[in-house]
């Protein structure tokens, strides 16, 4: 009788360390799902690489800046960072350019994010980009991006 | 009598043929240049192939070049070719039957036709306009037109193609052969230039309505110079099968060298 309690009392707390452990597990590597805009303006640009800016909203909200690459290749290539109060983002994406010949070609292609600081000091994740590259005017770039977000 | 008037006809039939067909080896100077060549600014880019023979004699029909223009051009962030030219409209109307802002270049081609013992000069106007694109390359159509002593309207295109470092990119073209006149070889393109930028082209958009007349920007160049200026290079190719290589570099602003060719 007692041994049958002492063994219930030690399956209790096991269960317990086991719930203890989980929480602390899913309170360490939080996820979110992110879906995000960003209108953003030219600032400058060397060759082929534009540098653009804007705000970024949706589910992170913040400055997004983005290096934008497109050689005449149809890949097109950026990297990104979204600044917040007191935390950033920084990913990268890779994508494929349709209608090239257009005055706005869209592009889409795979999403990653590749580190960060403050709160997303050690974020990672992938999803998906997408935008539109006005090539009339002052090259403006409309970017959306969808995905998960760990950290 | 009758004997010298037959020898004088063989020595004039193979005076005729012979130099028409005596093909050698091709050698190629590539000429490139920026205007303006200020760093960070919109630029129209000028190239030109000059192709020779050994011993003066006419080379051989060109059918291919492959240009390597170097890395950080900005080809592709340009607002050259916001509309496409559909190679039929190019075709049957010439350029006049494609968008205005399909336009991205002008040239020139000069070409030689041995006529029996003499070489006759064609030139021949050159267009340069975006045509469609291909699997997401970027596609150029190139637009030839020489009218005497052989009319002749040759469209090809120039796709635009990934290349490794010190290059940005290759324009690949592939030309055709151009019949010039009964027994005679096909004709022999010697020198050739165009550019590709905004200099000398117009083209217009809707702005509230009416219709507005603009100079587009152009080819961006990179905020730096790389060391040693930057390079270009090209292969010919020839109906005869050889090939012909050239390189050169349009140097640094403020270099205080001109643009170096090598043959």
């Amino acid at each position: 009788m007692i041994d049958s309690r002492k063994r219930f009392a030690r399956a209790v707390i096991a269960m317990l360390a086991l719930l203890c452990v989980g929480v602390a597990i899913a309170s360490a590597a939080r996820a979110l799902y992110v879906h995000d805009e960003g209108r953003l303006h030219y600032i400058n640009s060397s060759g082929s690489l534009i540098r653009e800016e804007g705000a970024a909203t949706g589910t992170l909200a913040g400055r997004l800046q983005v290096h934008f690459l497109y050689d005449g290749s149809p890949t097109v290539t950026a990297s990104f960072t979204i600044s917040g109060n007191g935390w950033s983002l920084d990913g990268r994406g890779t994508g494929r350019l349709n209608n090239p010949n257009s005055p706005s070609p869209s592009f889409r292609g795979a999403m990653s994010i590749t580190g960060g600081s403050g709160r997303y000091a050690h974020a990672h994740g992938s999803g998906e980009m997408f935008g539109v590259f006005y090539r009339r005017g002052h090259y403006a770039l409309t970017v959306q991006t969808l995905g998960e977000l760990h950290y | 009598m009758l004997r010298r008037t037959w020898a004088l006809a063989a020595a004039l039939t193979l005076l005729a043929c012979v130099p028409s067909t005596a093909l050698a080896t091709q050698s190629v100077k590539l000429s490139a240049g920026f205007s303006p060549d200020r760093p960070g600014a919109s630029t129209t880019i000028s190239f030109g192939f000059q192709i020779s023979a050994e011993h003066s004699q006419i080379p051989s029909p060109l059918t291919g070049i492959d240009l390597r223009y170097p890395a950080d051009l900005g080809l592709g962030t340009s607002d050259l070719g916001l509309a496409t030219c559909l190679p039929s409209s190019l075709q049957i109307f010439g350029p006049a039957g494609c968008p205005a802002n399909s336009r991205m270049g002008y040239g020139s081609a000069f070409a030689e036709i041995p006529i029996g013992p003499v070489l006759v000069g064609e030139p021949a106007s050159i267009t340069l306009l975006a045509g469609p694109a291909q699997e997401g390359h970027l596609d150029f159509l190139v637009y030839a037109l020489a009218e005497i002593p052989v009319y002749a309207q040759i469209i090809f295109s120039a796709l635009l193609l990934p290349e490794p470092a010190p290059f940005g990119g290759r324009l690949h073209f592939d030309v055709p052969l151009v019949p010039s006149l009964p027994e005679a070889p096909d004709v022999a393109v010697v020198r050739l230039r165009t550019t590709l930028g905004s200099r000398g082209l117009t083209y217009y958009e809707r702005v509230h309505g009416k219709t507005i007349a603009y100079r587009p920007n152009g080819i961006l160049l990179p905020s730096s110079c790389p060391r040693g200026g930057f390079p270009f290079a090209a292969n010919l190719s020839f109906q005869d099968g050889t090939h012909a290589h050239a390189a050169t570099r349009v140097p640094c602003p403020g270099s205080p060298r001109g643009v170096r060719r090598h043959g």
